[in-house]
């Protein structure tokens, strides 16, 4: 190895650390191969300095575009060095650095290069060293280039994990504005092949011995916050149908970094506004596929925004008050999941501890639940531990008094 | 009475046995820790096979699986009272059966189980945070976990470096998980050498090193998160971490 390849796999990871993507999880496999295997919890490896997991070598192949869309490092008119690798170099970091523990697995994307067939089927070669050459069983995550060939992306889906195709942008307009050469109906073409086969295969696998995995972790994809005007609806919406047109596994969040200066994009002196938001999207996210809330619960035309001071579960609970407050020992699981300061863990919890006795206020805590949220919304056999009243404003007032004073600045 | 056993599963097993067949314990302890105290007589118990499996099956079968589990990683944990715990949570086991791990509020059970979730979580990061070095054909990893478990790092490894040998060594407790490409074991272990690193070696490092600084946002920085991550007692046996 030598200082060319140093130099590249800084160009390349510079390139690609704007992808938010790192998971490696959801698929549970033996060593099958040679070497590598994966746990369906996913493993981080270490920690980037802005407190990011690192669990996959995430990389570009090549950063040389021929887009030129204006959010992007990497857009065509941009003065940044260019770097490609070829797939045996990519092949052979992987393996080295797998050995080394220092990663779980890879996640290649590219950017068009040339065309979206020529970079499909440089990661699809990719791929193919990686397993068949190495016997690599570990963690794959692979882009679907848009506008590539079927059959390349078969190919790939039969080889990696996980897939995506980032839509980047959650509609046509911020498309148009900001990415002209990509359109919805072309992002949408390979999530929808492989949704289809993701299914065929799943059937197969079910009834036939032989039969080939396809993308066995899922697919998921990305979006970015605060580049364009949608609101926290819009983003919401357009998750939840995600969520349903295409099975995805997972949708992503990325709040907008400021890297290129354009005439279409919003000047964002500190990136502190789409980080918060960022963090109440997935927020949501979560209430979605876990706690079986749906999106219009969340957010309607006359709120079309997340709260700053509070989380989206405990604004849906201030505003439903009425459903309020639940008997701890009585309601449903899914109930359960419903008041604030009670999560998966502690609602498992909750029923089997009914099972064995009644559970009391001072349980509680021991049992993981956060009762200085929770306490507004619950009654534990009959008795309230709340304020007086169940009003909304009070409730918001103890839980996020205004400051008696105010800090004047505090810079390190 | 204080029952003290040779530092061994086995040996903790033979205790709850005579806590049972012979006379009340108050406590257990491993010999090698126990600070005397006034008030509590002493009693040595040899390690007997036999009456550890009895006590072994029992749990098994009338507690449950996840009973052992957490018995046997509060056992490796550091706590010096773990023994005691896991007497008193057999005891309510054997009462209760596998409800036990259901009841969260009761002190004996959330003794263990924070033990154990506590020795569970470094195994899982420590199967992220853990480097090896190549050396010669082998690949070492020097490890200073705060609980004894690099045996419940092993089996991860034998199955994904299956054509590897490795060596993971615990340097607070001067021990090693050794695998020569068929089967792993624990041995007592030393090795205080500087290692000689290969050219090789010396590259990967680097191109590690590279890679790990150019992947942080510049825009996000967060060193306070990554602090809570990766814990400052780790990071010198991680390579990115050191210059």
């Amino acid at each position: 190895m030598n200082k060319n390849i140093i130099e590249k796999l800084q160009i390349l990871a510079d390139a690609a650390k704007y992808d938010v993507s790192c998971a490696s999880s959801g698929v549970n496999k033996k060593n099958t191969g040679k070497i590598g295997s994966s746990q369906a919890s996913g493993i981080c490896h270490t920690w980037a300095s802005d407190g990011r997991c690192v669990s996959l070598l995430k990389i570009l192949l090549s950063n040389d575009c021929a887009y030129d869309c204006e959010y992007c490092v990497n857009r065509l008119s941009n003065d940044v060095r260019r770097a490609s690798f070829t797939p045996e170099e990519v092949a052979e970091l992987t393996i080295e650095f797998y050995r080394r523990n220092y990663i779980e697995g890879l996640f290649l994307s590219s950017a068009v290069e040339k065309n979206p067939n020529h970079t499909m089927e440089k990661i699809v070669k990719t791929l193919l060293i990686l397993r068949n050459q190495y016997g690599f069983s570990g963690y794959i995550h692979v882009k679907a280039i848009p506008g590539a060939d079927k059959i390349l992306i078969h190919q790939a889906g039969e080889l990696a994990d996980r897939m995506s195709v980032n839509i980047e942008l959650p509609t046509e307009a911020g498309l148009k504005l900001l990415a002209p050469q990509k359109t919805m109906k072309k992002l949408f073409l390979p999530m929808d092949q492989i949704k289809q086969e993701i299914g065929r295969s799943k059937y197969e696998l079910a009834r036939y011995r032989h039969a080939k995995s396809f993308v066995p972790a899922g697919q998921s994809t990305q979006m970015i916050v605060g580049a364009t005007k949608e609101s926290d609806m819009d983003m919401i919406n357009i998750t939840d149908q995600l969520y349903k047109k295409f099975s995805l596994k997972r949708v992503y969040f990325s709040a907008y970094v400021p890297v290129n200066q354009g005439g279409n994009l919003p000047a964002i002196s500190s990136t502190t506004a789409p980080m918060l938001r960022e963090h109440r999207l997935y927020q949501a996210d979560w209430l979605l596929r876990f706690y079986k809330f749906k999106a219009n619960e969340l957010l309607d035309q006359s709120n079309p925004n997340f709260d700053k001071d509070f989380d989206p579960k405990m604004m849906w609970a201030l505003r439903n008050i009425k459903e309020f407050p639940k008997e701890i020992n009585k309601v449903s699981v899914n109930e359960l999941l419903r008041i604030p300061g009670i999560g998966m863990i502690s609602a498992r919890r909750i029923l089997k501890q009914r099972k064995i006795r009644n559970i009391t206020f001072d349980d509680l805590k021991k049992m993981g639940v956060v009762v200085k949220r929770a306490r507004f919304f619950i009654t534990c056999g009959g008795k309230y531990y709340g304020e007086k009243n169940l009003d909304p404003e009070n409730i918001k007032n103890i839980l996020n008094p205004v400051p008696p004073y105010e800090q004047l600045s505090l810079k390190i | 009475m204080v029952y003290l056993h040779d530092g061994t599963f086995n040996g903790l097993l033979t205790c709850v046995y005579e806590h049972y067949y012979l006379e009340k314990a108050n406590g257990i302890y491993p010999e090698n820790r126990f600070e005397m105290e006034l008030l509590e007589q002493e009693v040595h118990i040899a390690t007997d096979d036999v009456k550890a499996k009895k006590v072994y099956d029992a749990i098994w079968n009338k507690i449950s699986d996840e009973a052992m589990k957490n018995v046997y990683y509060t056992f490796l944990s550091n706590d010096y009272k773990k023994d005691c715990y896991i007497l008193k949570y057999l005891e309510l086991g054997f009462k209760m059966g596998y409800k036990v791990d259901n009841d969260h509020t009761n002190k004996d059970v959330i003794n263990v189980h924070k033990l154990s979730s506590k020795v569970s979580k470094e195994r899982h990061r420590l199967l992220g945070l853990l480097r090896f070095q190549e050396v010669g054909d082998v690949l070492y990893a020097p490890l200073t976990p705060d609980h004894d478990l690099i045996e419940l790092l092993a089996d991860h490894f034998a199955d994904r470096m299956r054509n590897e040998k490795f060596i993971i060594h615990d340097k607070k407790r001067n021990k090693a998980v050794v695998y020569n490409k068929k089967e792993w074991m624990i041995t007592d272990f030393t090795y205080e050498n500087e290692i000689d690193v290969s050219e090789k070696e010396r590259d990967f490092q680097e191109m590690w090193k590279g890679y790990f600084e150019h992947i942080g946002i510049k825009e996000r920085k967060n060193l306070v998160l990554q602090r809570q991550f990766v814990p400052t007692r780790y990071r010198k046996n991680i390579v990115e971490f050191n210059k």
